[in-house]
């Protein structure tokens, strides 16, 4: 059963052994030649699953992943509420701060970090979606994804926020000083990030 | 009432007479770029000695009389700073000289607005690709009504992207049409795919490609670029229309008269059930009368400038502009 489309993949819910796991896969797009389109699913399938298995070992909370396919990723569902529909609540912004420091401290970036890729299950965070995660050390993308939360957060939470990635990251001095630089520059002023 | 409107942010210098909407003419002259690109000083001077010639061929050409001219509106901006000169120039003498207001107008609500009008389209998202810009748009009413860039290149636009290639293997003319026309014969050879969210990036394509100049022929990378950088353009718009929940789409620039890259569109658009539309390549090259079109728009709402106000932006952005609808 699909239960969600995004502009690159599906979403299935698909029920294998009396579990209920979650298939995300990567849909061929007929506007770009095969040969672009085959080579483009297949490295961000392999990617995305490579990502998510090192958040994992790394004892992140991220959806494990079952089994992998050739454009397709089967993880476990995970029970709970995305945070952009539940209750804006001081500690679900502490902890989404502590799993970004964490994230980066082990050198990968997520490219998507918005309360509408968290999800609040029993009170703790986990993150999904790692289509345009990346593993990287620059402050400029490491600061792309809390300005990401800081246009989705509102400004005592982002505060929250950012207390706890100040906290837990280790290289939190240059992250938020390229934050500051990249809110200055004329493209990010008149232009909200979505 | 008829607006006259002149654009002169490139290599084009073009005057278009604008009636209730209805486009009464359409005239321009083209700087003919040879192997070196532009170099602006000269492009203002070519600009300057037929801007008369021009602006003349427009009035003779739309049937009306210099008297019936009640407005005149001219790129404000984004462009090369000594060509815009010459169109603000020529637009300052003209409304003195006619005695009519004057309307500042942003280059690329120009071509947006012709596509969007010209299109029947309503509120579409838009994928606005030429040399100098490459954006994704919608229009927006906070915090006053304009178009949002939703996504943008990070670097260089794609027809400009796409001149420096042709310039780099040696095309002649050196621009991207002259890729188009070779790439309708390639075979795909991989090249950097950069994208991220709706944004885009293309040096790292062009310089890859460019050094692949000796291993491959020119009919293959031609086909590949093009095929990789549009590509990009496409996944980006589509996930800016799936996040903006957007049933309507238009594709406008100079780039968009590219034959493929609405081929592509209009495939993607067809699986999400989305109206695709776009204008005449006319108004997707740069021209006049686009200018004129929003300047009637705008004059309409009001928003005319005194003439000691008339000034140039070489970076002007286009979501800094009030539209008038």
């Amino acid at each position: 059963m699909m239960i969600g489309e995004g502009a690159e993949a599906r979403i299935y819910s698909e029920w294998v052994f009396g579990k209920e796991l979650l298939v995300k896969e990567r849909h061929a797009k007929k506007y770009r030649i095969p040969q672009l389109d085959l080579s483009i699913r297949r490295w961000r399938t392999r990617n995305e699953a490579r990502i998510m298995s090192a958040l994992y070992e790394a004892g992140i909370r991220v959806p494990r992943i079952i089994a992998l396919g050739e454009f397709t990723i089967y993880m476990e569902k995970l029970e709970g509420r995305l945070m952009k529909d539940s209750k804006p609540v001081r500690g679900t912004a502490l902890q989404c701060g502590r799993m970004l420091a964490q994230m980066h401290n082990i050198g990968i970036v997520h490219g998507d970090f918005t309360p509408a890729n968290i999800i609040v299950c029993n009170g703790s965070v986990h993150a999904i979606d790692f289509g345009l995660s990346g593993f990287s050390k620059d402050s400029e993308e490491r600061a792309l994804d809390m300005l990401l939360m800081k246009r989705s957060l509102t400004r005592d939470m982002y505060a929250a926020f950012e207390m706890a990635y100040s906290k837990f990251s280790k290289d939190q001095k240059e992250v938020l000083k390229r934050l500051a630089e990249i809110e200055l520059r004329g493209r990010y002023q008149s232009r909200t990030i979505a | 009432m008829a607006v006259i409107g002149i654009e002169s942010s490139a290599h084009t210098f073009g005057v278009g007479i604008v009636e209730n909407g209805k486009v009464l003419s359409n005239e321009k002259e083209m700087y003919r770029i040879g192997k070196s690109g532009m170099i602006p000083n000269e492009v203002a001077e070519f600009h300057a000695g037929n801007a008369g010639a021009v602006i003349s061929r427009a009035i003779s050409k739309a049937g009306i009389s210099r008297k019936d001219i009640t407005g005149v509106g001219y790129t404000r901006g984004p462009g090369l700073g000594p060509c815009l000169q010459v169109g603000q120039l020529s637009a300052k003498i003209l409304a003195k000289r006619l005695g009519v207001p004057i309307a500042q107008v942003n280059h690329g609500v120009g071509h947006i607005e012709a596509a969007r009008i010209f299109s029947g389209l309503d509120k579409p998202v838009v994928l606005y690709v030429s040399g100098g810009n490459s954006q994704i748009l919608i229009l927006s009413e906070e915090p006053f009504r304009h178009y949002k860039v939703l996504g943008e290149t990070f670097d260089i636009g794609v027809g400009n992207m796409l001149d420096t290639f042709a310039r780099a293997i040696r095309l002649d003319p050196a621009w991207g049409s002259t890729v188009d026309k070779y790439a309708k014969n390639g075979k795909y050879v991989e090249l950097p795919y950069n994208v991220k969210g709706m944004d885009f990036s293309f040096t790292g394509l062009v310089t890859k490609a460019s050094k692949l100049a000796s291993a491959h022929s020119k009919e293959d990378l031609c086909f590949s670029i093009e095929e990789t950088a549009f590509a990009m353009l496409c996944e980006t718009t589509e996930r800016a229309l799936l996040l903006t929940g957007s049933k309507e789409l238009c594709v406008c620039g100079g780039v968009a008269q590219s034959a493929r890259l609405r081929e592509m569109l209009g495939i993607m658009a067809e699986e999400h059930g989305i109206r695709f539309g776009f204008c005449d390549n006319q108004f997707n090259a740069d021209n006049g009368a686009m200018i004129a079109l929003v300047a009637e728009r705008m004059l309409k709402g009001n928003c005319s400038a005194r003439i000691g106000e008339c000034d140039i932006e070489q970076r002007y952005r286009v979501d800094a502009a009030k539209v008038f609808l």
